[in-house]
């Protein structure tokens, strides 16, 4: 038996099914780069989720890392990430994937916007990432990329770099809880503030049960106008800084560390 | 055989000196330069200003399409003179490279950096076979940013030449009428800064108009500024210009 120890900080979680036979660990962050000799039947860890309202878009994460979702490496990580001034992606998988990933997204974006003049749209950012994680070295990633153009607009990103618009999506090892949570909440046409404790709440909802997912809360909020990123030292923090869903939303919470309207780089 | 017959082998490719140790394909480049019509840069004490005039040869042509400045990056922007053709991919390749600087090292790059790349690319298209030099000299403006906790950034402006030399200046002028606007830049300067913004902005517009055969139009000029403190470019508009211009005058 490997010790956990011997893999990679992850945002893997060890809830979907144990390596099968061959001898690898789940989370695959072993070196191995031929994904037909891993094994396939994995889920990863983390809980994304992100949705689509009225005015804006919302993206929450939790913030826990952890070893084959078995021993957590850091309960600070930030798992929502902006690539453009209104757009921002969320991400589960292999931490050093994602992190190459995003820097990746950035410069693409970047150089979209030097040579065409305009910001790319969040449909061909959309694509360029899945673009990325098609193509590209990432051998792990599953992504929530939401932004706002002429309107807002969310996508998923699977680890085969299929794009896919939609409405509301949740990715990660807590995903089915997210989305259970989701189909209760989530309407079409919320307001911004509504939105975000819909989302705050799965992502909650995610973390009480999923082992690999926990440890606090990012909240990202974009309009036309804002891209707005906070940090929350708990979950329960995260939620109550939603407000009591009676429209009494606000970031008054003295635990969020904000980042507003923060620098894409 | 006539007597010019020997100099005119030396032209043939660029990669042949001539017995006196000039490269004259480097020089022809540099006249191409001079053809072009002027670009300035200017370090004031919180930034850089760019400015160019352009060439707008009929009523009929949109001037906006006209490129004589290019954002390269947050912090980073190029003017250029000569062909701009040629300028246009030394551009593309300043973009790249700042834009790798940023995923492999995670940081801006700095603009003396990124000049001295430009110059290294422009170099080998003077000594490789097969290949002719650029015909387009470029002024690298930017900011190169403090470092955690050393304050606001440093303001830089360095020209990149057909030979592919870089060269560090305070205040410079590429293009048609650059000895005149280089004399302007001593007198009015003598060596100092020309201090905020709005005086650098100034300064670069009549630096422009000593050479300028009528009046300087809002239209037919392109005005940029970097900002040591937010590390950001931004172009003046066509009413800024004219403000400016106004002030010139009275």
């Amino acid at each position: 038996m490997q010790s956990p120890m011997n893999v990679k900080t992850s945002f893997l979680g060890s809830s979907g099914i144990q390596p099968s036979g061959n001898g690898r660990r789940s989370d695959r962050d072993d070196g191995g780069t031929d994904p037909h000799t891993l094994p396939n039947e994995i889920t990863t860890g983390t809980t994304t989720v992100g949705a689509v309202g009225t005015d804006g878009v919302v993206l929450a994460a939790d913030r826990r890392a952890s070893l084959g979702g078995k021993f957590v490496t850091n309960q600070s990580a930030r798992k929502i990430e902006p690539v453009a001034d209104r757009t921002a992606v969320a991400f589960s998988g292999s931490v050093s994937d994602a992190q190459s990933f995003v820097r990746h997204l950035r410069a693409e974006l970047r150089g979209y916007e030097l040579r065409h003049g305009d910001a790319a749209s969040v449909e061909t950012a959309a694509t360029v990432a899945g673009d990325l994680v098609r193509r590209g070295p990432y051998r792990i990633l599953d992504l929530v990329l939401a932004g706002v153009d002429d309107g807002p607009a969310v996508y998923q990103i699977g680890g085969g770099g299929g794009v896919m618009d939609t409405a509301y999506a949740a990715s990660g090892s807590g995903m089915q809880l997210a989305y259970g949570s989701l189909e209760g909440g989530y309407e079409p046409d919320l307001p911004l503030a509504d939105l975000r404790r819909v989302v705050a709440i799965a992502v909650q909802s995610a973390t009480e049960r999923d082992t690999a997912s926990g440890d606090g809360m990012t909240i990202a909020t974009i309009t036309a106008d804002s891209l707005d990123l906070e940090q929350f030292g708990s979950v329960a923090d995260g939620v109550a800084s939603t407000g009591d869903g009676a429209g009494n939303v606000g970031s008054n919470d003295p635990n969020a560390i904000e980042e507003s309207d923060e620098e894409v780089r | 055989m006539d007597s010019s017959a020997p100099q005119q082998a030396y032209d043939r490719g660029n990669t042949i000196f001539s017995p006196d140790g000039r490269l004259y394909q480097v020089e022809y480049a540099r006249e191409a330069v001079e053809r072009g019509s002027p670009s300035v840069g200017v370090v004031t004490d919180d930034g850089v200003v760019l400015a160019a005039r352009k060439r707008v040869r009929s009523p009929l042509l949109e001037a906006d399409t006209i490129e004589k400045i290019h954002e390269v990056d947050d912090h980073l922007a190029i003017a250029s003179a000569g062909h701009a053709a040629d300028a246009r991919q030394l551009v593309d390749v300043a973009r790249r490279v700042a834009q790798h600087h940023r995923v492999r090292y995670g940081e801006p790059v700095g603009v003396e950096s990124l000049a001295t790349h430009l110059a290294d690319h422009v170099q080998e298209h003077t000594q490789t076979g097969g290949s002719r030099p650029f015909g387009a000299a470029l002024l690298v403006g930017g900011v190169d940013p403090g470092r955690p906790g050393e304050g606001v950034g440093q303001p830089r402006l360095f020209e990149v030449d057909p030979s592919g030399t870089p060269y560090g200046w305070r205040a410079v002028s590429i293009g048609n009428g650059t000895d005149g606007i280089r004399r302007f830049f001593e007198d009015r300067l003598e060596g100092d800064l020309p201090g905020e913004t709005q005086r650098g902005i100034a300064t670069a517009l009549e630096a422009l108009a000593t050479t300028a055969e009528s009046d300087l139009e809002p239209e037919s000029l392109d005005v940029w500024t970097i900002d040591s403190d937010a590390a950001t470019v931004e172009r003046l508009s066509a009413d800024e210009i004219a403000a400016v211009l106004a002030e010139l005058e009275s």
